[in-house]
């Protein structure tokens, strides 16, 4: 898998990565020394074509930030590198917990695509509230600094991402698929623990996405996609459209 | 080696003999809680911050609630930069960029945003010509390098950028194998690099 990831140096430094790519890929980051030296030279160059784009913002936003930072505490400090040896940066741990947002964010919008267009506002409201309360825990789990990664292709099209951390005995299941199953079927997440599936959730009709935290989840041995009857099953009964391996 | 004439600094254009602090520094005294130095870093930064998130988004509105939100950000996390990784203008313009894409995506995935292929010409109804003459320079200088690449890795690269497009769909609107456009992005910004690298030495 790193020999392939690191082709992602590119879009990773322009951003033109998904959620997904960009957590893989900074995992990578975290094992690779002279990757990170390129990606920080490449993020540093397409930060420089900053100096293309100007315009120049109305004076009020002057006022509005200036205000707004007067009553918005900072966060301290990194800590002096007295650090256990291994631990993931402060900097590189930054683009990861950004990366968390982002998925959290971009799941609630990939599912609103296919939300019945009308209610759209109202539906990207709930989305976005639900998305801020799950945030703070994918985060957590994306940010700490034993992270491991695995990544799968879906049968049907798409991707799921696990991501595990023991220290925090939790992990994040990130499922994209590439569209939302038949009409009655939907997408079900089941962990696989000595042998034996348990539901760890299953996806609404029409939805293709989704970021779940399962606690628990370095004690599984894998993480299993199938496509059930809605709204779920209470044990696979569809063959599997991805295993991912976690020991 | 600045022979070429988009590197030349007329004398008349020469910026006013440095009294602006660099934005590193700033950043630091910002990191220790100084408002005025955060308001300094403000008039560094903020058009080619809110410049950027304008071009990505186009909408003026949401671009200048998006530079809030940065220049927020920038205020709270100021200890959290690493010098050892970058400038502390390429990270202020790494949180732009990296906001702006988000709100573009989050906006695509709801409306058809005009997927026009190239810049998309912005009005600066603000512009004032006084404070802006190093902006040029710097402008001319992105410009120029740009023009040194070949035309697909100046496609890849300014969708990418400019317009917040993912890599695929940078494929799909240029009708360019994936393995393709990942490749041009990466060679593209090397090609970059180094002509950036020579031009500012002038």
């Amino acid at each position: 898998m790193s020999a392939d990831i690191h082709t992602l140096v590119g879009p990773y430094a322009l951003d033109a990565v998904d959620d997904l790519e960009r957590a893989a890929f900074e995992r990578h980051l975290r094992e690779c020394e002279p990757c990170r030296l390129e990606v920080d030279e490449l993020r540093e160059t397409a930060a420089r074509l900053a100096d293309g784009a100007w315009s120049v913002p109305p004076p009020r936003l002057r006022e509005n930030v200036m205000a707004e930072i007067a009553n918005t505490r900072q966060i301290p400090g990194r800590p002096p590198e007295v650090a256990a040896p291994g631990r993931a940066t402060t900097s590189r741990r930054r683009w990861l917990v950004a990366a968390a947002a982002v998925v959290v964010a971009a799941t609630g919008a990939g599912t609103a695509v296919y939300a019945v267009q009308d209610q759209r506002v109202r539906h990207e409201q709930a989305l976005a509230e639900s998305a801020r309360a799950s945030e703070a825990r994918v985060r957590s789990v994306l940010a700490a600094p034993d992270l491991v990664v695995r990544e799968q292709p879906l049968k049907s099209g798409g991707r799921v991402t696990v991501a595990t951390s023991s220290l925090l005995d939790a992990g994040v299941i990130m499922l994209a698929a590439d569209g939302a199953p038949a009409t009655g079927r939907v997408y079900q997440l089941w962990t696989i623990r000595a042998g034996a599936p348990a539901s760890a959730g299953a996806l609404t009709a029409g939805q293709s996405a989704i970021v779940q935290i399962v606690d628990g989840l370095p004690d599984s041995s894998a993480v299993g996609v199938t496509v059930e009857p809605a709204p779920g099953s209470a044990a696979p009964t569809a063959p599997l459209d991805a295993l991912v391996q976690i020991t | 080696m600045a022979e070429r004439g988009t590197n030349r600094r007329p004398d008349h254009l020469t910026p006013v003999p440095d009294p602006a602090p660099d934005v590193g520094a700033l950043l630091s005294a910002v990191a220790r809680g100084d408002e005025q130095a955060f308001g300094r870093l403000y008039d560094l930064v903020a058009t080619r911050v809110y410049g950027l998130i304008r071009r990505v988004l186009r909408d003026p509105a949401q671009a200048e609630e998006v530079t809030q939100e940065v220049m927020v950000e920038v205020w709270r996390s100021a200890a959290q930069f690493d010098s050892g990784r970058g400038s502390a203008t390429g990270w202020i313009f790494m949180i732009s960029h990296r906001r702006a894409v988000d709100r573009a995506r989050a906006a695509q995935a709801s409306t058809d945003r005009d997927a026009r292929v190239g810049a998309a010409s912005i009005d600066t109804p603000y512009d004032s010509v006084a404070d802006e003459v190093t902006g040029r320079l710097e402008r001319q200088q992105v410009r120029h390098c740009l023009d040194e690449l070949t035309e697909l890795q100046r496609e890849v690269v300014n969708l990418a950028y400019y317009q917040g497009y993912s890599y695929p769909q940078v494929s799909e609107v240029l009708g360019t194998p994936l393995g393709t456009v990942k490749t041009r992005m990466r060679d593209g910004l090397i090609r970059l690099r180094d002509c950036m690298s020579t031009g500012v030495a002038a």
